[in-house]
């Protein structure tokens, strides 16, 4: 900053930004989720809502609706800077970007198409790649023939780029690339015609998805099964299936006990406990040799943000919600 | 490719056998894959490619070829164009550790070895910045410092749950003594402690807590429970006592001044004193983000829009008029910056560049009449660093 336009005289209040640097005490965050939680009490596992418990109380629940969580005065670590947290269940994401731009939500989930959507400069938090993408076979689909042949149709980098909207990392590894530091080993490339050859008389499969937002990806892999010459129908949600589209996430930091929940998520064999990254390496190509498991994204947990919300980061790398030091900017005198 | 259940296993027990421990650094991680590539290529050269998907500092990535390369020949072998042993070498990291991935191929034996090296925290000392404001590092540590104060040839360092006495010997600060200070309730998230010494003699000031200690002839404490006025100075000039609201990081505006007036001012974060042609002004850094401008009396004069919410006042006289040291606005996880000012009844101009810290400033107090004490979260390496920052008039 040039010394001659630092001269800071009281005419420049009205356009001067109110920022103090030291947190601000007060204030509430309106936050805003897509999934409904209609559950008659708050969750108790998981992330997001449940991280809430260190540093505020449940003040009010009604699940599929609201929730209010008030300051916990005693909070070890100290009592949070806000107020108290409120969140707006069941919202629907395009609506979660309206409350924002109106300003009447704080805290918003970006899905891919409001990513694409975002006015540019718009503050986001994102989490490191924590959910893992991944097909998972039925135990009773025990042609590893057509297990390989789907592996190899799924186009993945045309997924990521027109359905993901680029977000996340294409991957064929359990373990993200920020965890392990080696996922980039395991190939992504389709191999049409190699699937093809592998699928030649494969019997028609179905496929199950959990979460209605992956269903757009669930209708492209599809497509790109009947490339390769794989009948796959993609079933009602509940159904029973040949294949699953689930998503699991990456528990901890630590890429050894990470490995081994997302084995135990998908049904695979528990791998043995390895401090190496060379050790963890063969552990987890082991794991999907059998192409069992096709993970195809990592994705992380993205959220937009109110410019009056400070102190954020409010998640962490897992994506955690780290809500007690944030706190809003004061109202402007 | 491996082959069954049994197998891998076999190989695991051999792998955890033989790498379970990161290597010490780059050039044992180098060293090990350059062993494992010379036997691999039985004495024919090697072809190799590199890439960095890391963090890794330039100067460290830049130095992995040339070492690589050196390793290689020593463990018989070298790099060649077009050589059928080809090595692909990849930076990679996890949170916690630096990789070397190394995808090998001879013929139809494809290896892949990975070494790695835990990653070390690297500070971010930021040099001192500007014609006339020095900063100058003086202490740093992984636990919160509030304040830091001197006396004869002695430190104290207050930190959330103790005070410690640090004694200088060969140009090092020694841990002479410490005590342990407890509170009842639990400390506010943005916590603000500060230190006052009169000779031996120190006096702690914490949210619902005060303490009073002696460095002599053994360090002593006596802290109870309190809601007392905290003694804010500014250089020789002025006194205020101030009210820290409860369990939080502001005063709550009762004030006192030298005269024992007594006032209820916008709550603030700190307050400092400045003489302006004579006159004796008061600044404070309001919760509302502006640096409020007022008289002797604390009567508004005027206000700064654009100032952090720390500021301290030190007796440097440079151009006739004393000054304030202001922390800059912004978030409270950014970087943050020291700048010196001389104030008048409605305004504020910068008589230093700003002197850029590695990360928010977390305590600001005066530190003696000509200087004041800076601490500064390290963004990089987590440490808190505090810093003794003075203004030196030009000649």
């Amino acid at each position: 900053m040039r010394i001659s336009a630092f001269i800071l005289t009281a005419c420049l209040l009205s356009a001067g930004a109110y920022a103090a640097t030291r947190p601000r005490y007060g204030g509430i965050l309106r936050v805003e989720l897509r999934a409904p939680f209609e559950t008659s009490d708050p969750p108790q596992s998981g992330f997001g809502i449940v991280d809430l418990s260190h540093g505020f109380q449940i003040n009010l629940w009604e699940g599929g609706r609201r929730a209010i969580f008030n300051a916990d005065d005693n909070a070890p670590g100290g009592r949070p800077f806000l107020d108290s947290v409120e969140i707006q269940l069941s919202r629907p994401l395009r609506e979660q970007s309206l409350d924002l731009e109106t300003g009447k939500a704080d805290l918003i989930e970006l899905g891919p198409n409001e990513i694409r959507r975002a006015p540019a400069g718009r503050k986001t938090w994102s989490s490191q790649p924590v959910r893992i993408i991944a097909l998972a076979f039925n135990p009773r689909a025990d042609d590893a023939r057509v297990r390989e042949a789907l592996a190899l149709a799924v186009d993945r980098a045309t997924i990521w780029t027109v359905i993901l909207q680029r977000q996340g990392e294409v991957s064929a590894a359990l373990l993200p690339q920020w965890l392990s530091g080696y996922a980039f080993l395991f190939p992504t490339a389709a191999d049409l015609p190699r699937a093809r050859s592998l699928a030649a008389g494969a019997k028609p499969l179905t496929l199950a998805v959990g979460d209605p937002m992956l269903r757009t990806i669930a209708d492209r892999i599809q497509l790109n099964a009947r490339d390769a010459g794989i009948t796959l129908t993609v079933a009602p949600s509940g159904s029973p299936a040949d294949i699953r589209l689930l998503e699991v996430r990456v528990p901890s930091t630590d890429p050894a006990r990470s490995l081994a929940a997302l084995a135990s998520a998908f049904g695979l064999p528990e791998p043995p406990h390895t401090d190496s990254p060379e050790a963890l390496y063969a552990a987890e190509r082991a794991l999907l040799e059998e192409r069992r498991v096709i993970p195809l994204f990592h994705l992380p947990d993205v959220y937009a943000v109110s410019p009056r919300v400070k102190g954020g980061p409010g998640i962490s790398p897992l994506g955690e919600w780290k809500f007690g030091d944030l706190w809003v900017e004061a109202p402007r005198p | 490719m491996l082959g069954g259940v049994t197998e891998w296993r076999a190989l695991l027990l051999l792998l955890s056998l033989s790498s379970l421990q990161a290597a010490d650094d780059i050039n044992a991680a180098v060293l090990s894959l350059a062993k494992k590539t010379a036997a691999l290529a039985h004495g024919e050269a090697v072809s190799a490619s590199y890439r960095n998907l890391s963090s890794l500092p330039p100067a460290d990535w830049g130095g992995l070829r040339g070492a690589f390369e050196s390793a290689l020949r020593d463990a018989g072998s070298r790099v060649a164009d077009n050589s059928p042993v080809e090595a692909r070498l990849t930076v990679s990291q996890t949170p916690a550790q630096y990789l070397i991935v190394e995808e090998a191929r001879h013929g139809d034996d494809r290896q892949v070895w990975i070494a790695s090296w835990n990653r070390a925290t690297t500070g971010a000392p930021t040099k001192p910045a500007g014609i006339s404001l020095q900063v100058t590092e003086i202490w740093r540590q992984p636990e919160q410092i509030l304040d830091v104060a001197f006396f004869n040839q002695g430190m104290l360092v207050l930190t959330p749950a103790k005070l410690t006495l640090y004694t200088k010997a060969n140009d090092a600060w020694i841990v002479r003594d410490s005590a342990a200070i407890s509170s009842s309730k639990p400390w506010p998230r943005d916590l603000r402690g500060h230190l006052r010494t009169t000779g031996s003699t120190f006096q702690i000031y914490l949210p619902g807590l005060a303490c009073n200690g002696n460095t002599a002839p053994s360090l002593s404490l006596d802290c109870r429970a309190s809601e007392a006025p905290w003694v804010l100075e500014s250089g020789n000039r002025g006194i205020l006592l101030a009210t820290l609201a409860a369990s939080r990081n502001y005063f709550d505006g009762r004030v006192v001044t030298q005269t024992g007036a007594r006032k209820t001012v916008a709550p603030f974060y700190s307050a400092a004193s400045v003489e302006s042609q004579g006159r004796t002004l008061w600044v404070m850094a309001q919760t509302d983000g502006r640096a409020q401008i007022a008289d002797g009396a604390l009567e508004p004069l005027g206000a700064i829009p654009q100032w952090g919410s720390d500021i301290a006042g030190i007796d440097a006289h440079c151009g006739g008029a004393s000054q304030v040291l202001a922390t800059r606005p912004g978030d409270y996880t950014e970087p943050d910056a020291l700048q010196s000012f001389t104030v008048s009844e409605h305004a504020a101009t910068p008589v230093t560049a700003p002197a850029l810290l590695p990360g928010p400033v977390t305590a600001f107090w005066p530190s003696g009449p000509a200087a004041a004490l800076a601490v500064a979260h390290d963004n990089v390496s987590g440490d808190f660093i505090a810093y003794l920052a003075t203004v030196a008039c030009a000649n």
